[in-house]
């Protein structure tokens, strides 16, 4: 191509562009945001290699921070803790969802299925500092929980919130307890999508209920299952911070202490700015390759990536 | 008929599971109104399964509402609320307006930037060190203006203006329509239903945050109702609220059962997601509530 085809190619592109001025004029503020909220704090990255100051500009140190946090005992436990909530939510909860669905679908009533449905939303709205308050109460000693357990027979009290054994369970029952009927709509949705005439040619093959949940039912949830755990594969570090920040005390923090409530405490609270954001950049690089790995992982099952 | 379908062992059988399920949602809810509104007399002592007041008393209302540094949060969260979700709501309709335009020159760039943006998360530290650099530290609006736009709901907001009839839209064009024009008098009144849906997420987001409020709102004064709630239910600190007691009711404060007052300001921070609950069942989950076609 010559170089005035080039140049001309060029006033065209300049001359649509300038027809578009006003839409990138209503772009710019969500730009300028990203730009000054997301992309600033990724060039103060950085500082995971430097020493901070606050008045100079900040010294290299190159890995110190990074061999620092190798050697800590508490960075592997705390390692094993995300890794071990996560894992456990996942492994309790993932199944749950179109379960729940499922059951909703087979309950005749739908009276009873509304009030179940417009009852089970709700907790998803709810902050986590509502959800600790109300479960901190609940699971107290002399809490509804426990009162539940005497009529059952139990006569010592369990203390949930202060005891080492319990405090995993209590955080995967309340993340279920929160979740379990918004996430699974998206189960329920892709059921009631299913096409009548397909029940109704099971009924004349007379297939029964069993039936028709393995053969029709779950063929049509395989789909939204393989999209949310690819989706939620990405956030695998996380761990929950909202919810783990609220559940601990004293009593628990070293069994529940997890990467993100780890950096807040080394990094807001007590200041260590560069130790803070090593971990950080460690978190976001894994982040970046889990999500990455699961688009393409993704691409390659269902034809279809995260983006 | 209905009799028999009801009696059906398996069916009755599934009912029981889906309304303890329900039960075990709603009771731990219904137990803290209720204790909310006992005496302080009965609601010492009250089970943790009572969903029913036990000697109706508002006192415990009557103290929150009264208390300084907790009506003052309730305010500073409607204001940021208000202020925040004005900014997201604005800020995604531009946005997913000008990339839902037909061959808008740059849109694949800028939206492969925004989902890098969406999947990358810097950490916590460089973004207080930004804020910092700002200057917004201390202020509300550091907090309001962290989270301007979510990239999920932009998405979302996309679809739904691409739902708008393309012939509808044909014929603003040749009328010679203003993209504002567009904008305003076409595409948002005809996304009515998404612009609600996306609105209540928002404002829902605004209304429960409460860690960036922590670390970046300074004073107590400035600072909203879910970091009160937070210090006094979850942290336990009840001297920062006793510390107020010369400004309340004498007599009220000796009777007080600090269980009861923190189930009432609970039920003050879950107030405002009631009253938009029903416009998430109306547009969000109107599909899903309606069921199958079957019936």
């Amino acid at each position: 191509m010559n170089s005035l085809e080039k140049k001309e190619r060029r006033k065209i592109l300049f001359k649509k562009l300038k027809s578009e001025k006003i839409l990138y004029l209503m772009l710019l503020p969500t730009i300028i945001y990203f730009i000054v909220f997301r992309v600033f704090p990724i060039f103060n990255m950085r500082l995971a290699f430097y020493k901070y100051n606050s008045r100079s500009p900040w010294t290299f140190v190159g890995l110190k921070y990074f061999r620092m946090i190798v050697s800590s005992p508490d960075f592997l436990q705390i390692l094993k803790n995300t890794l071990v909530i996560s894992f456990m939510k996942y492994i309790l909860l993932f199944p749950a969802f179109p379960i729940f669905a499922i059951l909703l679908n087979e309950l005749r009533s739908s009276e009873t299925r509304k009030l179940v449905q417009v009852i089970s939303y709700l907790p998803h709205f709810l902050s986590w500092i509502v959800i600790a308050g109300i479960w901190i109460s609940m699971l107290s000693v002399n809490g509804g929980v426990n009162e539940i357990l005497h009529i059952f027979g139990l006569e010592k009290s369990i203390d949930f919130m202060t005891s080492k054994d319990w405090i995993k369970w209590v955080l995967y029952f309340c993340e279920g307890w929160r979740s379990l009927g918004w996430d699974s709509i998206i189960y329920f949705t892709a059921i009631i999508a299913i096409n009548p005439s397909l029940y109704e040619a099971a009924e004349i093959d007379g297939a029964s209920r069993w039936q028709i949940i393995k053969n029709i039912i779950y063929p049509a949830l395989v789909i939204p299952m393989v999209t949310m755990f690819i989706l939620n594969l990405g956030f695998f570090l996380n761990a929950g911070f909202d919810q783990v920040l609220n559940f601990s005390n004293d009593a628990v923090l070293s069994s529940i202490d997890i990467l993100d409530t780890y950096i807040y405490r080394i990094g807001i609270q007590s200041g260590q700015y560069s130790l803070a954001t090593a971990v950080s950049l460690i978190k976001g690089v894994v982040g970046v390759f889990l999500v990455l790995f699961t688009h393409f992982t993704s691409k390659k099952f269902t034809g279809k990536g995260v983006w | 008929m209905k009799l028999k379908k009801i009696l059906n062992p398996k069916q009755l059988l599934l009912t029981l599971l889906l309304l303890f399920i329900a039960l075990t949602m709603i009771v731990p809810l219904l137990n803290i109104l209720a204790l909310s509104l006992s005496s302080p007399e009965s609601s010492v002592s009250m089970s943790g399964i009572r969903v029913i007041p036990k000697n109706l008393d508002f006192i415990n209302y009557r103290i929150v509402f009264n208390h300084p540094v907790l009506m003052r949060s309730v305010f500073n969260s409607i204001y940021i609320t208000v202020i925040g979700t004005l900014i997201n709501i604005s800020l995604t309709c531009l946005a997913a307006y000008a990339l839902t335009r037909p061959n808008l020159t740059l849109k694949k760039p800028i939206m492969v930037f925004l989902i890098i943006m969406m999947l990358f998360d810097p950490g916590l530290v460089p973004e207080y060190l930004v804020v910092q650099d700002l200057g917004l530290m201390g202020s509300r609006w550091s907090v309001i203006l962290i989270t301007s736009v979510n990239v999920y709901y932009l998405v979302i907001m996309m679809r739904y203006f691409e739902g708008v009839p393309k012939d509808i839209i044909e014929a603003g064009t040749l009328d010679g329509l203003s993209h504002v024009n567009m904008l305003t008098k076409i595409i948002v009144p005809l996304s009515s239903a998404g612009i609600a849906t996306i609105t209540m997420f928002y404002s829902v987001i605004r209304w429960n945050e409460y860690f960036k409020a922590s670390i970046y709102i300074l004073n107590q004064k400035d600072t909203v109702l879910q970091v009160i709630l937070r210090q006094f239910v979850v942290l336990g600190d009840t001297v920062s609220l006793i510390g107020q007691q010369n400004v309340f009711n004498y007599n009220d404060f000796a009777r007080v059962d600090y269980n009861a007052l923190k189930a009432a300001t609970i039920i003050v921070a879950i107030i405002p997601i009631l009253v938009i609950y029903p416009v998430v069942l109306k547009f969000y989950t109107k599909d899903a509530l309606a069921g199958s076609i079957k019936e």
